[in-house]
């Protein structure tokens, strides 16, 4: 291994695996991912108990039971809580990593070591961002592999090929979204005087991106006013919603622009397309679904290398590393 | 006790010159502002909605259902104010308790302190109110702007009783984010790192808000940072039942979100609570254990601390 940025990567790396960060941070998101995913089953599997009470009754009574619609299910349809958690605790997870890829070498004071070796500092980043993000695929392939395990063993019908080909495609696309938050807590904290002042405005960042701005989104949506839907509480069918909505369109355009503004928002759409977990995608071949979610793809990509790249271009100040 | 009030008034002085800390205030601040429109606009946009959807059912020939939301208080336009309050006012009440409790030890503000005839007790005593006087600082500030919002909003009107529920729910606001505020200040005391210090409360605020309610309610994250979504029942199953009566006192975030609930007028008028605990009840236990873990976390510090990591 020649490459000086892949040494760096390396010897990151090698620390990771001493320090049980890591470990722990991983860990929390698997058990903040496996939670939603075991209460998910559960509810549906409360679900089907109360369908098959009310077939049963319905029968004894010698009635039909067209009237009562069973519960759907589709395995990877319980992912929602598990996709909806990498999305908060992912982020935060990867500012944290990128927060202490960079605070490491301030606090030890080590740069100006590494700094004597024949290395330039964009190739000291590069190393930093590589390793960073190659931990981070592989704490979230450890949850991801996680979660298809539990749920070939609690769907009972087991997990085909073209499901995990779906999981695959959307640990990538995590993997994608998390380097986002991984380069902005990084960039931040090789910048800024104080790498706390960075771990603070990378979360208030977060806050914005993650939290507020699609929150802002759904709470504007005439649908979530009321319990279940304003639509589903008036027993109006979807064409007719779509009706109704037309003489809404500004104001939807609005709901519809802030949340764009939002990486987290593109990865949802693009997961819940993805993985069947939006109803108007379950059940549909994958190729379709990316050819219509194409361009919330290119934003995660586009937005993680954007940031990549003012990382990598921004030129640091040894004076600013080697303090604190 | 008057050296505890210097402590208080010094730390304060301190933790206002901060940027993260008037950074994270504004944004609370802003976002409250924000809040009323939001309600606001929701509201008045559903209702039209609503009428435009009964306009079609009674050409089709058929009933119009009754729906709840166009019979709440007209506090439920505020209805927002109680998730940022989860979100950003919990996260500012950290920073500012982080703050506190790091400048001191960062600037080595301890060891000058020993020199003088300050105990660790009024130390203490002197953070725990300094932290009070900031956070009920920054909720009078929201409840001023909100107030002033309310007066703006067309077609809003208020009864006096209005104006008490919105004072109490302030009031429980208030306790709410203290709760996290008191967290940092006590990870912080007692962590040797700086980072750990804000970690820690984080990751409770992460249980709290995210975690707790999929195992109580099978609530999943973005239906937590809905005030709707967020009251609907659990699951009818012995396992949630089991949950919600034994972790629901400890869920902190849906317990103020369902107080925050009655006293905004929003909350369903058949919600009814499966935990052990009453909400209110819960989030005042939880608050003493919180100011019990900031008081000892503060007197365990050292006077001859020389400082914690980055």
């Amino acid at each position: 291994m020649s490459n000086p940025s892949l040494i760096i990567a390396a010897k990151d790396i090698r620390d990771s695996a001493r320090d049980p960060f890591l470990a722990i941070v991983a860990g929390f998101l698997a058990v903040a991912a496996l939670t939603a995913l075991v209460t998910g089953a559960i509810a549906l599997a409360g679900d089907v108990a109360t369908y098959n009470a009310a077939k049963d009754a319905l029968l004894a009574l010698g009635k039909s039971t067209d009237e009562i619609k069973p519960p759907e299910f589709y395995p990877l349809r319980l992912l929602r809580g598990a996709v909806e958690q990498i999305e908060i605790v992912g982020a935060a997870i990867a500012i944290l990593a990128g927060f202490r890829a960079a605070a490491a070498e301030r606090g030890r004071q080590t740069l100006a070591l590494i700094l004597t070796r024949p290395l330039t500092m964009r190739q000291f980043t590069l190393g930093k961002i590589i390793a960073g993000i190659g931990l981070l695929a592989l704490a979230l392939g450890g949850v991801f592999a996680l979660c298809a395990a539990l749920l070939h063993g609690l769907s009972g019908i087991g997990l085909t090929q073209d499901d995990l080909a779906r999981l695959a495609l959307i640990w990538a696309m995590s993997l994608t979204y998390t380097a986002c938050f991984f380069l902005l807590g990084f960039g931040l904290t090789l910048h800024l005087r104080r790498p706390a002042t960075a771990l603070l405005i990378a979360f208030a960042v977060w806050l914005i991106l993650v939290l507020i701005a699609p929150q802002i989104g759904d709470t504007m949506d005439p649908d979530n006013q009321i319990a279940g839907g304003v639509f589903h509480a008036l027993s109006i069918a979807k064409a007719d919603q779509t009706r109704i909505m037309q003489g809404y369109t500004t104001f939807e355009t609005i709901r519809d622009g802030i949340e764009q503004a939002s990486v987290t928002k593109h990865f949802e759409r693009l997961s819940f397309a993805v993985l069947g977990i939006k109803a108007t995608y379950t059940g549909l071949p994958l190729g379709p679904i990316l050819i219509e979610k194409i361009w919330d793809m290119v934003w995660i990509i586009a937005t993680a290398l954007g940031l990549g790249t003012i990382v990598l271009a921004l030129p640091l100040n040894p004076k600013t590393l080697t303090e604190e | 006790m008057t050296a505890a009030y210097l402590i208080a008034g010094q730390s304060v002085r301190l933790a206002l010159r901060e940027q993260t800390v008037v950074v994270m205030a504004a944004l609370l601040l802003a976002l409250v502002l924000l809040s009323a429109w939001l309600g606001w606009q929701a509201t008045t946009t559903v209702h039209q909605i609503y009428l435009d959807a009964a306009a079609f059912l009674a050409a089709a020939g058929k009933p119009v259902p009754d729906i709840q939301i166009l019979n709440t208080s007209a506090l439920g336009l505020m209805r927002n104010l109680a998730v940022y309050f989860t979100l950003i006012g919990a996260l500012s009440a950290i920073v500012i308790g982080n703050r506190l409790v790091a400048l001191d030890r960062k600037g080595g503000i301890l060891p000058l302190l020993g020199t003088r005839p300050v105990t660790r007790a009024t130390y203490a005593v002197g953070k725990i109110l300094a932290l009070v006087i900031l956070i009920g600082g920054l909720v009078v500030l929201a409840a001023v702007i909100s107030a002033a919002t309310l007066f703006i909003l067309p077609d809003a009107k208020f009864s006096p009783a209005d104006w008490g529920r919105l004072t109490a729910f302030f009031g429980v606001s208030t306790l709410y984010i203290l709760i996290f505020g008191l967290a940092a200040l006590a990870a912080t005391a007692r962590s040797r790192s700086e980072t750990i210090g804000i970690l820690v409360p984080v990751t409770f605020w992460l249980t709290a808000t995210f975690i707790l309610p999929a195992l109580t309610l099978n609530l999943t994250p973005t239906a937590v940072l809905n005030p709707i979504s967020a009251l609907v029942p659990a699951p009818e199953t012995a396992f949630f039942g089991w949950t919600g009566w034994a972790l629901g006192p400890f869920s902190v975030a849906q317990n103020y979100g369902s107080t925050a609930a009655g006293l905004l007028g929003y909350r369903p008028a058949l919600w009814v609570s499966g935990a052990a605990i009453p909400p209110l009840a819960s989030l005042s236990v939880i608050l003493s254990a919180a100011v019990w873990a900031a008081y000892s976390g503060l007197r365990r510090l050292s006077q001859t601390d020389e400082g914690c990591d980055v």
